[in-house]
Order: C-alpha cells, then structure tokens, then sequence
C-alpha cells in the first residue's frame, strides 16, 4: 500500500533538547497510535507533520507534497486535518461559525459547497442539533466534537489527532473513539494519546516514541506479544521487575523478566508499551 | 427561555439526506480572501458597537437631511454639501478601527492562532480579508453620502455643484479605519494597545496643528479637512486640493495595508511592489495638495470680495437689478419676489426707489473667515449673502427696509431711533406669521424688550417700548396701517420723529416706558 505519510531523518532541537531524533516513518491508510511518555516528542512530531514546524532536517511527504517548498507546503495543509493537544475555540462563534471559520481558512471559497460541507462534518460529530449554539455555552466533550468537525471539513486525506480524549468522562469518550474510527475509514490518521486502551481499540498501527526516537513501530498486537511472558502475578511488589503495580485484587502485576516458577498473566498492550519504554517513567493512564 | 442560545447563522440551502464530502473547493486563492472577509464583516455588523454608530450615523445624516431647520437647507450650496458629508462618518471609522484591531487579535487572544497558522490560508492573507471587512462599510458610507448630496441636488433652491472627490473622503476614511486598524494589530499585538494609540494620535494631531499655527500642508494631512466659514463661497474660489487629497488617501490605505501585510509575512514580490506605486501615489498626493492657495486664487478670493461686480452677472426685475455670482443667479428671482413685497409697503420716494441687490462675500481670509460683511456704501445698495432659506429671508427683507428708510447700508448702521419700527414693519409687515418672524430674525429669539435684529450687514437695533410698537403693529391686518405708513412716510422715516410719535402717527398705544418720548442716538 502506498503510504500516505513518509517521514525519513526528521530531527529538531530546542536549544540543547533533542525533540526529534532521526526520525523516519511510514503512515498508511487507517488509524496509528502514537504512544509515549510526557517529553517523547509526540506533539513534536506532530506539529512537525501538520507543517507548523519546520524540522532542522530530515524530510517528510503527505500524499506525495513536499512541505519543503511553499507550493507543496499549501498542498500539504489542504491535505491536512489538525487537532491540536489543547484546542481553542472563539466561544462567542457558534459551532457551525467556527467550523465554517475554519473551512473558509482552508480555502473552500464556494459558499453553497462550503456549508454543505460544514453541515456535513458537524452531522458526523453529532453535533447538528446545536450549530446554532455559541460555543461558550457547549461541554467539553461538545468542544472536542467541534474540533474534531474543524479538523474533519474538507475531508482531508491525513488527519492528526493530538490527544483528543484527554479530559473527556469515560462515555464522552467512547462516543470519540467511535468518531475517530470513522474517521479513520479512507484516510490516514496519527493518534496521539496517553491512552493505551485508545490505541488498543482503535489503532491498526502504532508507534512508541522515547525520547525522540521511535522505539517502536507496529501493530497492536506486535506491541503486546512483546510481552507473552514476561507479565506475572506475586503477592508482593518483585524488586526484580521493570514495573509493578498493585492490582485491585490486591495481588501485584510484574513486567520484566519473570522469575522461574512465577504465575504468568496473559499479557496487554499497556504490559507491551511499559516493556518498550524500557525502564522510561511512564505515563499511562488505561 | 431556550437553553440553546443561538446566533444568526446565514447558512445556504438545508441539506436533503446524507450528502458526500465536498469535492474540488479551491478554485481560487482571492475568492478565500473575499469569503472570509464576508465572514469578517458580518461578525463585525454583530458587534454592538459598530451596530450602535452605524445607526447613529444614518440617523444623524436622516436628521440632518429631514428636520428641515426651518427652511435653511432648502437652498443647499452643494460645494459645501459634499463637504459636509466628510465629518459624519468618522465615527464610525473610529468605531471600526477599534473592531478590526480586535477582531484581528481574536486568534492571538484566544488561542486560536496556532492551530490556524497551519491551515492553509496564510496570516497576511487572513490580514488582508480583515482590512477588506471594512468595504461593505465604506460602500454603505458610500451610499449613505450619495443619498445625503443627491437629496440635496436634488432641492430646487439647490446652487453650484458638488466635487466627487470631496465625496469620496467620508468612504475612504473608513477604509483608512481598517487598514489601520490591521497594521496596529499587526505592529503592536494587544488590545489594549488601541486606547493609547488613539489617545497618542488625537493629542499628536492637536500639537501639529497647534505647533504649525494652520500650515496648509499639515492639515491636509488629516483624512478628513474640513473648512467652513460664514458664508459659502463661488466654487472657483474654493481652492480645495480634494482630488489630490483623494490620490494621498488612497496611496496612505494601501501603503499602510501593505505594510501591515509585510509585517505579518507577506513578503510577495506583488506585495512588495505594490508598496511602492502606494508609497509613490501618495507622495504624489502629499505634493499635490502641499502647496496651498495660489497666487491666482488669492487674487480671484480678493477680486470677488472687493470688486464682485467685475465677476457677477446681473439681472432686472421690475424697477431694480440683481446681481449674483455665476452659481447664485437661479436665485435672484426669490431676492426680487422679497424686495417687491417690502418696496410695496414703502410710502414716500421709497416705492418707486431702483435698488440694487449685490451678492457679497468675503472670502480675503480664506474658506474659514467668519468675518461679517461691510455694509455697502453707495446709495441703493442692498447686500445679500450666499446662503438662503430660512431666517436669511426675513434678514435680506430688514436689510432691503433698511436701505429703503435710510438710503443706503452704512447709514442703516447708525439706526438706532425710532425708525427701526418702520424698518421692522416693512420687513415683516407681509409675512403671514409677522410676530414668528420677528422672534427668528431677532439675535435673542425673543419678541420683548430691547434687542437686535439681524440683516446681511448691519443689524437694526430696537429698544423695548420700539418693540412693543412693531409687536401692535405686526398684530394688526397690514391693510390697515399701509395707507398710514405711505401718508405719514416723511415723518415715520425721521430720524427726529420719537417712538411715542409714531405709535401715534399709525394708531397703535402710545408706549409709556424709557425711551418712548425722546430722541434716542447711537451715542446714548
């Protein structure tokens, strides 16, 4: 399958921080996950992608345009769909003034065309019903809808979703991982996120980022054999372990390298990212 | 009340059922441009401040145009009407300054420009469609000031003819609004940078025009230069650089618009070169309007001033002659049917006297004189201004009574006996409502005690038992005193004949306070 992203050596320093090191990838059609701890470098990467920054080297291609040139650059953000981490919104714009605010910043000039389309996404978020309504007055889950909707309109081809769950209560949450995963039908999207169950239901890719680097690439379940027998059981914390953590039935969850005789469990995606992390404090939240 | 608040959204056609991403919508990059400052303007009409001085604006024109001020506006000069049309709409531009400031802020404010950095349309362009918000306003400016001048040209009494370029700086200072407000935002990103920016630039304009004492090519660098004196001048007196002033307004929006977009990364060759054919025109601009009057303009000022006979036309109606400025001809007709009605009440050799009506000015001094006209020194001579309509009929009418009783202009200055009954009577004896009259052309709007009367040179002064004469007499049907006035003239228009003496002589009380008996002079 032609990949819809490729991205080879892309490095960036902040000052004497490496942000991104040597990065290279490959994104095809469906959703990857992008998992790491705080400082990975995701939303780095991210941004990197979405052209909001340049990369001190390294290059990348979305659907064939080079960012590197200016033409290619405004092909790529016509291509584009962004969320960013923490989005903003002007909260005295109705859902739909915003949504049509953004479309008319992706150029789509035809007036007529333009509020089919912006109908059209704030109907595939769910959210026709209050389009009307200024967006001050909508939840949080509403405003990542809209966000969603901003990133949506104009269907592009490469959709980057920068933790877009965060922040959302557990049924909120469901109802945008669905979104995403339609989202993901015909287009290439790159989830950011904390969340490893995100990753486990909706990605068909992911990769891990430590530090700048990709530590790894692959799929969910790649990411989880990674941990076929090295996940167990003890009834207290095993200092020999990489992670513990004490469960809820108050027994505790190893990862590492089981002692001999140790009672294994059937292994996670979250077990598989903690070994990757390799000893990297993790933040995950299941 | 709904928990939806919602906002008016103008949205095209509903959908109908499920409908496919939209396909191939980007035709072209200035159509973006146009779309959202379409978008700009219409959140801008939402504000409710441009919402308030928008409306204050129309009515303040409306006002302007339908309250009639009792008959003055009906013979607009329409040199000064397109003028006039340039200060209005600056409020508005001051209002939309401010707007445009803060609309172009909205991302940075609320933290929307780094996710907007990277859709496709770039900054400079979203700076341009935010200047470009300010157009449907100047186009309604536009409107609003061709509605006002044609309402105007329109009038029968109307004289002269208006200047597109006059009328196009009302418009245009709304466009310098916006793109000011662009390259403010743009130059110093915080709102709060706009209240001492238009505190700077108001005290920074008092000073230059304070420091300067005036000079011509300063002043003319203010969008809107307004110069308005006591009486209208002939158009070719005028001397107004409003063309190159126009050309300067144009080059200065586009410069700073340009420049606003330089700042904000649009640094296109087009860009680049339009900077400089808009650096360019208005330094052409500046020139042009620099130089100030001419020598030839102020020898034609002072030639229309001290010898307007040499430049004015002049007609005959009935026994006496008019004579007006080119412009002003249309008009000696209303001067003739004022005179014949005032000369018809006269007795004596007054009735049969040729006047000669002479439109004057004084325009020595410049658009901005207020001086009052000298009164006319040769004998027969009736000044009359170059405004009409309104009180300046009933005054015309004192100054026709007073050359008719006295002779002549300056003589009717030394008036301060009992002959300004007569001259009152005269003047307003045929109006149909004579003690209205009265209170309008009086300086103190008042129809008791002593006071002033006004006339295009010198005023007629009365004193209050003279008023209350001239009230008796105005309150009687003027066929009644007419054969009074014609029998007793000689004695009514002695300067020796006492206020007592001539109530007597026309059959009104005798008035008993100071002043009724005696002889009064200038000098006591």
């Amino acid at each position: 399958m032609t990949p819809t992203v490729s991205a080879s050596g892309l490095t960036l320093r902040y000052g004497g921080t490496v942000a991104l090191d040597d990065v290279s990838l490959r994104l095809s059609e469906g959703v990857t996950g992008l998992l790491g701890p705080n400082g990975a470098g995701k939303t780095t990467l991210l941004r990197v992608l979405a052209t909001a920054v340049p990369a001190d080297r390294g290059a990348f291609t979305v659907l064939g345009h080079d960012p590197g040139t200016t033409s290619g650059r405004l092909d790529v953000r016509r291509a584009l769909g962004y969320l960013p981490q923490t989005p903003a919104f002007h909260p005295d714009f109705s859902a739909f003034e915003f949504v049509d605010y953004v479309a008319i910043l992706k150029e789509l000039t035809d007036r007529s065309a333009r509020h089919r389309e912006v109908r059209r996404v704030l109907e595939a978020v769910d959210l026709s019903d209050v389009r009307g309504k200024r967006i001050k007055r909508l939840s949080g889950g509403m405003r990542q809808r809209v966000g969603l909707a901003a990133a949506l309109v104009g269907d592009p081809g490469f959709l980057v979703l920068d933790e877009p769950t965060v922040g959302l209560d557990p049924e909120q949450r469901m109802r945008f991982r669905e979104l995403i995963a339609e989202s993901g039908v015909g287009r290439t999207v790159l989830l950011s996120t904390h969340q490893t169950e995100d990753v486990a239901m909706l990605c068909h890719r992911v990769i891990v980022m430590v530090r700048g680097s990709i530590r790894f690439e692959g799929t969910p379940a790649e990411l989880t054999a990674r941990a076929a027998g090295r996940v167990w059981s003890s009834t207290a914390r095993d200092p020999g372990a990489r992670a513990g953590w004490r469960t809820g039935t108050g027994s505790f969850r190893n990862v590492g390298d089981p002692p001999k005789g140790a009672d294994l469990l059937e292994p996670t995606l979250e077990d598989g990212y903690l070994l990757t992390l390799d000893g990297e404090p993790a933040e995950v939240a299941a | 009340m709904s928990e939806l608040v919602t906002r008016t959204v103008v949205e095209e056609a509903a959908p109908t059922g499920v409908e496919p991403p939209a396909q191939d919508l980007h035709p072209n990059r200035t159509r973006a441009v146009i779309a959202l400052a379409r978008f700009e303007a219409r959140e801008l009409l939402m504000q409710i401040p441009v919402l308030v001085f928008l409306l204050l604006y129309v009515a303040y024109t409306g006002w302007g145009m339908f309250n009639g001020r009792e008959g003055m506006d009906d013979y607009p000069v329409l040199h000064d009407v397109d003028r006039s049309t340039q200060t209005a709409p600056l409020l508005l531009a001051l209002v939309l300054f401010v707007s445009i400031n803060r609309a172009v802020l909205r991302s940075r404010r609320q933290g929307t420009d780094r996710h907007f950095d990277v859709l496709v349309m770039e900054p400079w362009r979203r700076s341009l469609a935010h200047a470009l918000s300010a157009v449907p306003f100047a186009v309604f400016t536009a409107l609003v000031v061709g509605f006002e001048f044609t309402w105007a040209a329109l009038k029968p009494g109307a004289v002269g003819h208006g200047s597109l370029a006059e009328l196009l700086v009302g418009p245009l200072s709304i466009l310098l609004a916006g793109a000011l407000g662009v390259l403010v935002a743009r130059s110093i990103p915080f709102t709060f940078a706009v209240p001492p920016f238009v505190i700077g630039m108001y005290v920074l304009t008092t000073l230059v025009a304070a420091s300067t004492q005036g000079t011509h090519w300063v002043q003319w660098l203010a969008p809107v230069v307004t110069e308005e004196g006591a009486h209208p001048f002939p158009s070719d007196l005028l001397g107004r650089p409003a063309a190159w002033h126009v050309l300067y307004l144009v080059g200065l929006i586009v410069l700073l618009l340009c420049l606003a977009l330089l700042i904000n990364g649009g640094r296109t060759p087009r860009i680049k070169a339009i900077t400089v054919l808009a650096l360019a025109v208005m330094a052409q601009g500046i020139a042009g309007q620099a130089p100030g009057d001419s020598a030839a303009l102020i020898a034609a000022r002072a030639k229309a001033s001290a010898t307007p006979e040499k430049v004015q036309t002049c007609v005959a109606h009935e026994r006496s002659t008019y004579c007006a400025y080119p412009e002003w001809t249309g008009q000696t007709a209303d001067w003739a049917e004022v005179v014949q009605r005032v000369q018809s009440l006269a007795g004596g050799p007054a009735s049969a006297e040729r006047l000669t009506v002479r439109q004057r000015v004084d325009a020595r001094s410049g658009l901005e004189s207020d001086s009052a006209l000298e009164p006319a020194k040769a004998p027969g001579v009736v000044t009359v201004g170059t405004r009409w309509g309104g009180n300046r009929i009933p005054e015309f009418a004192v100054g026709v009574a007073s050359v008719l009783v006295t002779g002549d202009e300056t003589s009717s200055g030394e008036v301060c006996d009992a002959r300004s009954v007569i001259i009152m009577w005269l003047a307003l004896g045929s109006e149909s409502h004579p003690l209205t009259m009265l209170r309008h052309v009086r300086l103190d709007d008042s129809i008791t005690g002593g006071g002033l009367a006004l006339a295009p040179t010198n005023p007629v002064s009365m004193n209050a038992a003279q008023t209350e004469v001239i009230k008796e007499l105005l309150q009687k049907p003027r066929y009644s005193v007419i054969p009074k006035v014609k029998a007793h003239w000689a004695e009514l228009t002695s300067p020796k004949t006492t206020t007592a003496q001539v109530a007597q002589l026309l059959g009104v009380p005798t008035p008993t306070g100071p002043g009724a008996l005696s002889v009064k002079t200038c000098e006591e």
